[in-house]
């Protein structure tokens, strides 16, 4: 996301990281059901990595959500990029199980010592109706430390 | 809250550190005045001024005039929308690359 007008009510998360391993091993456990269950700890339910494949990830239910995120492959170039649209939540809820239409996009390339992973979970929009945090207490602290990561990886 | 006080604008305000340092403190007292907070900050009042004026904006703290003082204090609502919804998934992500790590040792050692 490059247009820095949308950033102040759209943003992304960003984790990017080096692994020891080849293209081909993260490839596999990207885009193969069994491994992608066993490192997102949900496996997803009819996934294939090609384009227009609708598939679900089953979550935690909250309030009137189901649990269940909605999504369909966008791109799928092996060894290079996986993109998936992320939807779920619902309206009436604040916080976990908030109503979600984000964009997951994986991308690998090759780098010193291995390969790099970099996601990019974008779309997030703020939701309309916080409920206001009135007795934080002692929680103050590790909330600002949880910025403080958030906003280093943000860059 | 105000409408500035959107995820980014929360993320952009905390990223300074010398600001961060001003709300810990203005968090870890129950209300303060810029003089508290200037005195053995390192920093000169002018400075403190514009960082709590920029947290003003981003929702995160209040201010309450009184006499010749004025009063800041935290608001906890400026927090919400950025630890409870996007900070979750900040932290699913980071645990899940964790755990893909884990994995691809176990697989391809």
């Amino acid at each position: 996301m490059s247009d820095t007008a949308t950033l102040a009510d759209r943003h992304e998360i960003v984790v990017d990281e080096v692994f020891p391993h080849t293209l081909e091993v993260l490839w596999k456990t990207l885009t193969s059901p069994g491994m992608m269950g066993r490192w997102l700890h949900m496996e997803p339910t009819g996934f294939r990595p090609v384009v227009g494949t609708r598939f679900t990830y089953q979550t935690t239910p909250a309030g009137e959500w189901d649990g269940v995120i909605h999504c369909q492959v966008l791109e799928a170039t092996p060894l290079e990029r996986l993109v998936y649209s992320w939807k779920g939540g619902h309206e009436g809820n604040v916080g976990y199980g908030a109503r979600l239409d984000t964009v997951v996009t994986f991308t690998l390339s090759a780098a010193e010592g291995g390969t790099r992973l970099r996601l990019v979970h974008s779309g997030f929009v703020l939701p309309k109706n916080e409920i206001a945090f009135t007795n934080m207490g002692q929680g103050w602290t590790k909330v600002v430390q949880a910025i403080d990561a958030i906003a280093a990886e943000q860059g | 809250m105000t409408e500035a006080a959107t995820i980014d604008a929360v993320m952009r305000t905390l990223a300074d550190p010398t600001r961060r340092a001003v709300f810990e403190r203005v968090v870890r007292s129950d209300e303060i005045t810029v003089g508290e907070l200037t005195r053995g900050s390192g920093v000169t009042q002018g400075a403190i001024s514009q960082h709590l004026k920029s947290l003003k904006q981003a929702g995160l703290v209040a201010e309450r005039p009184e006499g010749r003082n004025v009063y800041y204090r935290a608001e906890p609502e400026g927090l919400a929308p950025l630890v409870e919804w996007m900070g979750s998934y900040a932290v699913f992500w980071r645990e899940r690359f964790a755990d893909l790590r884990t994995l691809l040792q176990e697989i391809d050692p």
